[in-house]
């Protein structure tokens, strides 16, 4: 790859020569009050390779032209291309304006320098070592009080080459503008009216509102407010409004605006101003959501998602538990059977219960937060290996304190053990939140959009989704005959199953990692460790006869899991940082606002993975998938760049630009074209043929 | 383009402007009937509401108050004889040709002339005069708002402004004179224009279709 990146470069030194270095540039007349030049990224032309060239407009001190949306007067410049046979051009991508009053009326320009970018395609079939000149005809119109419409015609030649050509002398210019460029803004928006208001909306929840000294919307389009009124700005922890009168043109407020959101921020040094384009949606807060789902459907996804989700990776280790439980319930009564299965159903929508409604007051209070968040701490995660690992031993026969808890051998013991198929219940319930099934998703985000109750609804059909084919099993007396006698067979397998546990805990450990480093994992493992002793403490010294001695081994173990316990608030979260790339699959970025935006205006086609490490559909996914040789390199044919939004830690940039898409969770993968085109969402469950289909078909 | 944005002017501008519109009214004896001190916006014009009256001197030196043209129809066009976006509509002859037409059906037209004292398009009585002979336009009158009170209440922003208030006194179109916003003077041609098409509507009876545009054209040089 160096080498022919070597062999490029050589061949465009020689193909230029001494003299041809510079690009052609026709400014206009002396006597003008703007210079037009056309200026380009590269300095050459690659067969096929769309690239960026620009109209830089020098303006004269004082004077200014015109953005796409003039204001209240003025005209925005025209460029008449001349291209050569196949060439494409795309329209103008605009930096932002600045706001220019005068006198009653608001104009939206440019002063001093301006370069309107703008991406050309070459076609595949141009040869190279030839030369190319591109022409155009640009006519603008530039005021001071006055104004003077002028035209020009500019034109550049560049040579033909094949392979990535070098940076023009001009690419920094290039490169400036395109700072202005606004970015995709991460934010959903929102515009309402009233008579003579009209209310703009963004939920901006990563904004530090103490920090945003100002913001204004620059419409797109004339008559939707008043230009030149103030705009009234509230920030909150949601994000922020700006109050705008309402502009001359009545119908204009009932269609989505598009525009341009700047907010000014206060910095430890200095302002930073920061653009975004945004489309504000017309019409009140949505209570339906982004998806148009109906209640009913999203009721029908979650319960479709909850059955999937038993054969999950994170659900089935503590399936497991239950599934022996239900060999061994096989053989007692119908009665105690329905009721074993109706406490393991009650046991999973309580946890669903509180789960979702934790969530609800937490996002009802203002965090940005989505299904999963639980796992998002080091804490939680912590606590699940110390649980997880706690019945591990058990099922090893290290321990038989959990006898009560998790059913298993109850029914041989002739006990019912209710509490312990609904404490597995809630476990699985916890347990499950990592993962996603597909149409889980969709319900999930939806439920998320809803008032408190509908939302819940949705929770609950999710919840009986998961317990469902266990309760079935328990109510049809039918089906449980296919189930297996117990015996001597079912101590090994219970043995067995210990070790999916172990996994879990491994896995478990391992996110510990990632999101809080070595520190918090070597904590953990002590955890474990001390755990483990207790464990064994408690299990060898329950047949000595000495009540005290029993008493005193108790207090130890006890003693150790308290220890274990309070090592977790010793963890402080602090990110590990991101491994640079999967040695065998594609390179990828990490996922910020302002590179997703970077490379939009680019046009550069981007493949977001929303993932996080707790997120084991996610990491399963990246494995089979995602990190396959084969889409790594459909990936660089097509000039793909790979952003990876990690979602392991809280970040409120990545919820929100999650719930853009009308989720609230984990693993979401989307897929931007070249054009302006709306990005497309791939399913949750990936395969090599899904991306490369994805990224062929752009 | 930089990183610092002009500064937010508003408020000091706005404060600036009312008390200047005041000590203008009172110089010039420009007569809104409404009391302009109160509140900018209780006097803006407004499409499909009563126009709102004013009184402004002709360059015949007489005042004119559009009270007085009540039951016809009343066209306003603001106008900078020196802005290109003007020119083209004049030098072109289609501004003219709109005001015979409309005049010679009984339309009361209007050209108001809102630029400051040594602002682009400031003229005085006799200029104005010799311009619309010169230019052969055909207005009912040219109206001198120097102190941008008409201007102001009517929210003019460009050169050419239309607005055309109907028998009734209900102002029915404010905006562009046509949907070409361009200096070219070839332009005119195969333009849809809009005050046409809404003096057409009245005249038929019918609701105006297009009763708000986006007008384009140079600021008015407002003082």
């Amino acid at each position: 790859m160096a080498n022919r990146l070597l062999l490029a470069a050589l061949a465009i030194g020689m193909l230029l020569g001494p003299a041809g270095a510079l690009p052609a540039r026709v400014d206009a007349a002396p006597a003008h009050k703007v210079a037009v030049g056309l200026i380009a990224e590269d300095s050459a032309i690659e067969p096929g390779a769309p690239f960026w060239v620009g109209i830089r407009q020098r303006i004269a001190r004082g004077w200014h032209t015109y953005w796409l949306n003039p204001g209240d007067s003025g005209e925005p410049p025209t460029i008449d291309w001349n291209l050569p046979p196949g060439f494409t051009a795309e329209p103008i991508v605009w930096p932002r304006p600045e706001r220019l009053r005068v006198g009653p009326a608001m104009s939206y320009g440019y002063t001093r320098e301006v370069v309107l970018l703008t991406r050309i395609t070459p076609p595949a079939d141009v040869r190279a070592g030839t030369r190319v000149t591109l022409r155009a005809h640009v006519s603008w119109l530039v005021c001071e009080k006055t104004c003077i419409p002028e035209e020009g015609d500019v034109a550049l030649t560049l040579p033909v080459t094949t392979g990535r050509p070098a940076p023009a002398p001009t690419a920094g210019a290039i490169a400036t503008a395109r700072r202005f460029v606004p970015a995709p803004s991460p934010w959903p928006a929102r515009m309402q009216a009233t008579a003579d208001t009209v209310t703009v909306t963004v939920e901006a929840p990563g904004l530090r509102a103490d920090r945003i000294t100002e913001a204004w919307l620059l419409p797109g389009r004339w008559g939707v407010i008043d230009h030149a009124a103030d705009q009234t700005l509230t920030v909150d922890e949601r994000g922020l409004t700006l109050r705008i009168p309402r502009g001359p043109l009545p119908e204009a407020t009932a269609t989505d605006l598009d525009g341009v959101l700047v907010v000014r921020e206060r910095l430890d040094r200095g302002d930073s101003v920061q653009a975004f384009a945004i489309r504000a949606r017309a019409g009140p807060p949505a209570t339906a959501g982004t998806s148009g789902l109906t209640l009913a459907a999203a009721v029908g996804l979650a319960l479709l998602g909850g059955i999937i989700l038993n054969l999950m990776p994170c659900v089935l280790p503590v399936l497991s538990i239950k599934a022996i439980a239900l060999v061994t319930h096989a053989q007692t009564s119908t009665g105690a059977m329905r009721r074993h299965g109706l406490a393991y159903t009650a046991g999973v929508l309580v946890s669903f219960t509180a789960l979702a409604g934790l969530l609800v007051v937490l996002r009802a209070a203002g965090a940005q937060i989505g299904w999963g968040f639980q796992l998002q701490s080091p804490l939680v995660v912590g606590a699940l290996a110390y649980l997880l690992f706690t019945l591990g031993l058990s099922l090893s026969g290290v321990l038989t304190i959990g006898e009560r808890w998790t059913g298993v051998g109850q029914g041989l013991a002739g006990r019912p053990g209710y509490a312990g198929s609904f404490f597995t219940g809630a476990l699985a319930a916890v347990a499950a939140t990592p993962c996603t099934a597909p149409f889980m998703g969709v319900a999930v985000g939806y439920a998320l959009t809803q008032p408190a109750l509908p939302a819940l609804v949705v929770f609950e059909a999710l919840g009986l989704g998961l317990a469902l084919p266990f309760l079935l099993l328990s109510l049809v007396p039918a089906w449980r005959r296919l189930l297996p006698r117990p015996g001597g067979w079912m101590v090994r397998l219970k043995q067995a199953l210990a070790f999916p546990l172990y996994a879990s805990v491994a896995w478990l450990v391992w996110v510990v990692s990632r999101q809080a480093g070595a520190e918090a994992v070597a904590l953990v493992l002590a955890g474990l460790l001390l755990i483990a002793f207790g464990a064994w403490l408690h299990a060898v010294t329950r047949a000595t006869r000495s009540t005290s001695g029993r008493r005193a081994a108790s207090a130890v173990a006890l003693a150790c899991v308290a220890g274990a316990l309070a090592l977790g608030p010793l963890m402080a979260p602090s990110p590990a940082p991101p491994a640079s790339a999967d040695p065998t699959g594609a390179q990828w970025e990490p996922f910020t606002p302002r590179r997703l935006a970077e490379l939009r205006a680019q046009g550069t086609p981007v493949f977001v993975n929303f993932t996080a490490a707790w997120c084991i559909t996610c990491l399963v996914n990246e494995k089979v998938a995602l990190h396959s040789p084969a889409v790594a390199e459909a990936f660089a044919r097509h000039g793909v760049v790979y952003l990876k939004a990690d979602w392991t830690n809280k970040s409120p940039e990545i919820a929100a630009l999650l719930e853009s898409f009308g989720r609230s969770g984990v693993p979401l993968y989307v897929v931007y074209g070249r054009a302006a085109a709306r990005p497309r969402v791939l399913p949750q469950i990936l395969s090599e043929r899904t991306i490369i289909e994805a990224v062929e078909t752009l | 383009m930089t990183d610092k944005e002009t500064p937010m002017i508003d408020s000091p501008s706005r404060r600036r402007f009312l008390t200047r519109t005041g000590a203008a009214l009172l110089l010039a004896g420009v007569a809104p009937t409404r009391r302009p001190g109160a509140a900018w916006a209780a006097v803006q014009a407004k499409v499909g509401q009563p126009a709102p009256a004013f009184t402004a001197p002709s360059t015949a030196g007489t005042p004119v108050s559009l009270a007085s043209y009540k039951g016809k129809i009343v066209v306003l066009e603001w106008t900078n004889h020196e802005c290109p976006y003007v020119r083209k509509h004049y030098e072109s002859g289609n501004m003219q040709a709109l005001q015979r037409e409309a005049t010679g059906q009984g339309v009361i037209w209007l050209t108001l002339i809102s630029s400051a004292k040594g602002e682009q398009g400031y003229v005085t009585a006799a200029q104005a005069d010799e311009l619309t002979v010169s230019r052969k336009a055909a207005p009912t009158a040219v109206l001198l708002d120097e102190p941008g009170t008409v201007g102001r209440m009517y929210g003019a922003t460009n050169t050419p402004h239309m607005y055309v208030i109907d028998t009734a006194g209900t102002l029915v179109y404010a905006g562009a004179i046509d949907d070409r916003p361009t200096t070219r003077r070839a332009d005119v041609q195969g333009a849809s224009n809009y005050v046409r098409a809404a003096l057409e509507a009245l005249r038929a009876g019918q609701p105006v279709k297009t009763p708000i545009t986006r007008a384009y054209g140079c600021t008015v040089k407002y003082s």
